[in-house]
């Protein structure tokens, strides 16, 4: 598998967008080497084989590296419907990926720290919102 | 076979009632000689994910609500698992095995059950009556709730009057305050969830700091579980718990139990003979052992029999204001008993709850997207990552002999036969979920959200395993009697959530616990009058 065609893929799952602030690529966000790195290890049987599913329907990795995105999203889509159980764990895959890294993380607005020790803040209960609820009579049977 | 010293009463299980029930009996008889076994093995909380950066994935993998995701992972989960054949069910059965059970991974939301629920046959003619009523148990809830701790609010009309919670309610967010106003701008009732998780520093455990991912275990001690409220209690009072026992087979000779053959880590087999067995392995781990122990087993029986689940769909609303995502503890926010009780023209039986919870992380949200690929994918999760609120309809599933446990030819390498699920959502719990999405959409409506998606049913919900060993009076329609002792076996006594004969539309824990104490004190009488 080349680096180019492994990042043409990982790119077409995960274009990113020009949000604010924008979502870079799987690339950018480093989902390319982390999925290099599965395919070369003992995990590599699922990945590797929706990758050469891809490489076959593209007839050849160059030629779906050189196809548009409209090229490469219609060759994918025909691999997902001909191995959706694989097809999935492959986005599984790079997604865990994705939505760990740094880059992504903050562009979501979100925090790269796990959720310990510090914890989050949240604004405290105002009761008077449950007046009406209070004003009821019994409701159990 | 190391065939050991008999003991007074042997437990199977670990977990919320095996627990509970532990710790009552040896503080009502204290000279019992207790002994535990328990499959899986003490949570070192230095383990949970919550303080890693990979946090998120580990949901996904060793730290997964599902045996059967935690088992495919290939990963070395703190969970002692067995694989569950799910694939005749819809819901998809979650647990945790090991000390504390699936109070481990649980949210600690913490309601109880209604007074109505323990009587659905007298009063809706549906399902069967409970052989106690909630005010029986009553005592048992008040105990249960001092021991886990509970914070909420007191005075919720959908409940009798009962002891105030000793700590106060969690911070609903900015998204239970946004379904508050939806709730109150449609005249529906809601109220705060009870929460089995401190508020305050209380028992040497901490204030609850909102990290959110409450299923994955709570690292910093703020949400209550059996591991840390019932064992330092019953091991002080002198309970025995062996741990990485797993428990082949209840042994019955001339219609008693005699005690309990289980596998030790190292695979040796011995045999633990006791005056009283006890099983409390949640309602897939109860019916499997006794079934695969051949006890109370008969073609039509009802052992096995009954699986309740609580169906669940959602409705999630889509806000243009940032809201709180995956902050605070997500299944504790607030809920409304508007539609539980049953009214005339319900197109169904019984009723459901609402439940706003909180949002999940954002690789959990980015998962369960369609399309997950693509420009689509990040457009959707952008539109929906803190600025969503979802609203959980909880439905009331009633007991069909249809829905069930089985044990299969094939054996497991617990030791064990395999187990398997068969499991149909009824046209009644369907009644309800549509109806319920109905009112969730009504009330996001109300709340001002600008579009609401609707998942009709979430198979990654089967937290509750209800009923398969049910509670009653007729040995043709149920397994115990109502201090949990069996028909068939006298001296077998179940302990956990398989003895509910109806299962109401709330989460069962504190019902559990509760049920578990009682038949604790039962047992006890039998020893101390």
């Amino acid at each position: 598998v080349t680096s180019p065609f492994l990042s043409a893929v990982v790119d077409t799952l995960l274009p990113g967008d020009q949000g604010s602030p924008p979502l870079p690529t799987g690339t950018a966000a480093g989902v390319a080497t982390k999925l290099a790195q599965v395919i070369a290890g003992p995990d590599r049987a699922v990945p590797d084989a929706v990758l050469q599913a891809i490489a076959r329907e593209a007839r050849g990795e160059d030629a779906f590296v050189r196809a548009d995105a409209a090229g490469r999203i219609a060759v994918v889509r025909q691999v997902e419907a001909g191995m959706p159980g694989p097809f999935q764990a492959l986005v599984a895959l790079v997604l865990q990926d994705y939505y760990e890294a740094d880059v992504v993380l903050l562009a979501m607005g979100w925090r790269v720290q796990p959720p310990q020790p510090q914890g989050h803040t949240l604004p405290p209960f105002d009761e008077t919102l449950l007046a009406p609820v209070k004003e009821r009579g019994r409701m159990w049977r | 076979v190391a065939r050991l010293e008999p003991v007074d009463v042997v437990v199977v299980g670990a977990g919320l009632g095996g627990s509970a029930f532990c710790a009552r009996l040896s503080e009502r008889a204290p000279q019992l000689r207790i002994v535990c076994l328990e499959r899986g093995d003490w949570v070192d909380r230095s383990t949970m994910p919550a303080y890693r950066r990979d946090w998120q994935r580990a949901a996904q993998g060793a730290w997964s609500t599902s045996p059967n995701l935690r088992l495919a992972a290939a990963e070395t989960s703190p969970s002692a698992d067995y694989p569950v054949d799910d694939s005749a069910s819809p819901i998809k059965p979650l647990m945790w095995n090991g000390v504390g059970g699936s109070t481990i991974t649980w949210a600690a939301h913490f309601p109880r059950l209604h007074p109505s629920d323990f009587k659905t046959r007298t009063l809706d003619a549906v399902g069967d009556d409970w052989p106690f009523s909630y005010f029986d148990l009553e005592p048992y809830y008040d105990l249960n709730d001092t021991a886990m701790g509970v914070a909420g609010l007191a005075g919720d009309p959908a409940y009798p009057p009962k002891r105030p919670p000793r700590m106060p309610p969690l911070a609903i967010g900015r998204m239970g305050e946004r379904a508050a106003r939806g709730f109150n701008a449609l005249g529906w009732h809601w109220w705060p969830g009870d929460a089995a998780i401190n508020t305050v520093d209380r028992d040497g455990r901490r204030a609850c700091n909102n990290g959110g991912p409450c299923l994955m275990g709570c690292p910093i001690h703020a949400k209550a579980s059996a591991d840390i409220v019932y064992w330092p209690v019953a091991l002080e009072n002198g309970v025995t718990l062996r741990t990485r026992c797993v428990a082949q087979q209840v042994i019955v000779q001339a219609g008693r139990a005699i005690g309990v053959a289980y596998r030790d880590q190292s695979g040796e087999t011995h045999e633990q003979p006791a005056a009283f067995t006890v099983v409390a392995c949640n309602g897939i781990g109860t019916a499997r052992l006794l079934l695969a122990s051949n006890v109370g087993r008969t073609p039509d029986g009802a052992l096995g029999r009954y699986l309740m689940f609580h169906p669940i769909a959602y409705a999630r609303g889509m806000f243009d204001e940032e809201l709180d995502g995956p902050r605070g503890p997500i299944g504790s926010c607030i809920y409304s008993h508007e539609f539980y009780e049953p009214r005339p023209g319900h197109p169904f039986r019984r009723g459901l709850q609402l439940q706003v919870t909180r949002e999940n992380a954002l690789l959990s949200q980015a998962s369960r997207l369609q399309p997950a690929w693509g420009r689509g994918a990040h457009s959707l999760l952008r539109e929906e990552f803190r600025h969503s609120l979802p609203v959980m309809v909880v439905a009331e599933d009633l007991p069909e002999a249809s829905n069930r446990v089985v044990i299969t030819k094939a054996v497991a390498a617990d030791g064990l036969p395999e187990v398997r699920v068969e499991y149909t959502v009824s046209e009644n719990s369907r009644r309800i979920l549509d109806f319920g999405l109905d009112r969730a959409t009504d009330v996001l409506g109300a709340a001002g959200a600008k579009r609401v998606a609707r998942v009709p049913l979430a198979p990654l919900t089967g937290w509750h395993l209800l009923g398969t060993a049910r509670m009653g009076d007729d040995p043709a329609r149920s397994v115990t009697d109502g201090r949990g002792r069996c028909h068939a076996v006298a001296n077998l006594v179940i302990a956990d959530g398989s003895l509910f004969p109806t299962v109401g539309a709330v989460n069962p824990g504190a019902t559990i616990a509760a049920v578990a104490l009682k038949i604790g004190d039962d047992l006890a009488r039998e020893f101390v009058g």
